[in-house]
């Protein structure tokens, strides 16, 4: 079952990069995110899971639909043709040096800080990574006000 | 190292391939910021794959967490900016942008 979901999260992210239709690929890109969202599930990361599928295939697919429509029509990009055919090139060689390099240092994975006993995903996002959470917040701030600034009115001097 | 992790540190690298393949090869600008979002899940799936095979799941989902709502912020603000640079150039064709080329 999960090597079945990830193979369908990487055939949805290839379908993504080949779509030739951009709204097929922002689609495709929904359907990883629910195939990896599943994987979450499997491998016991509910809370990670649900954040996956809410935000990545909700809101950022939104975003991307909305996006599409406002810049469609004019100005059509053609891709380069010999692009296609660089994809199984890429595939291998990444392959091969995971292969190569990552296997090396498979065994020096450094341990994650021990999570209290018996606690949940609460207890361990508000005492242990509080500093994470002030992060999110000013990263937050910051995008809103990113979003404002690029979308005011300008005034008629400008 | 479990099979599990091995196999899904695997598909990470597929993941992070295709992605990277997207951003060196694609024109279009938006096409470029699929593949940062097809990284961005590698990644996710890396940190998950981790949190279980280490045991300490709840860890690696609070920086998954983390990463997602950073990942929000940065594809938001990149689209305001691809909308912008359409607007004023009528065009996502990234070799067309050369308006600060010297």
């Amino acid at each position: 079952m999960h090597i079945f979901l990830l193979c369908g999260l990487v055939l949805c992210s290839i379908l993504a990069i080949l779509a030739t239709d951009l709204l097929k690929a922002a689609i495709s890109l929904a359907g990883a995110s629910i195939f990896l969202a599943m994987t979450f599930f499997e491998l016991g990361a509910a809370y990670a899971g649900v954040f996956e599928i809410s935000v990545v295939a909700g809101l950022i697919t939104v975003l991307f639909i909305a996006t599409i429509s406002l810049t469609k029509g004019e100005g059509e990009v053609k891709e380069r043709r010999f692009g296609r055919y660089l994809l199984p090139v890429f595939v291998v060689g990444m392959a091969v040096a995971d292969f190569l390099v990552m296997r090396q240092f498979l065994g020096a994975l450094p341990a994650l800080p021990a999570a209290p006993e018996a606690a949940d995903l609460g207890t361990v996002l508000w005492s242990q990574r509080t500093f994470d959470l002030i992060g999110q917040i000013a990263v937050l701030l910051a995008g809103v006000f990113c979003v404002l600034a690029l979308f005011r009115k300008r005034s008629e001097d400008e | 190292m479990s099979d599990t992790w091995i196999i899904n540190m695997a598909f990470v690298a597929l993941l992070v391939a295709i992605g990277l393949y997207a951003l060196l090869t694609m024109k279009n600008l938006i096409r470029m910021l699929i593949g940062i979002e097809i990284v961005s899940k590698g990644i996710l799936l890396a940190l998950i794959a981790t949190g279980y095979e280490k045991n300490n799941i709840l860890t690696s989902q609070s920086l998954a967490i983390s990463f997602i709502v950073v990942e929000v912020c940065v594809l938001a603000t990149a689209l305001a900016v691809i909308i912008n640079i359409h607007r004023h150039t009528k065009t996502l064709d990234i070799e067309q942008l050369t308006n600060l080329k010297g």
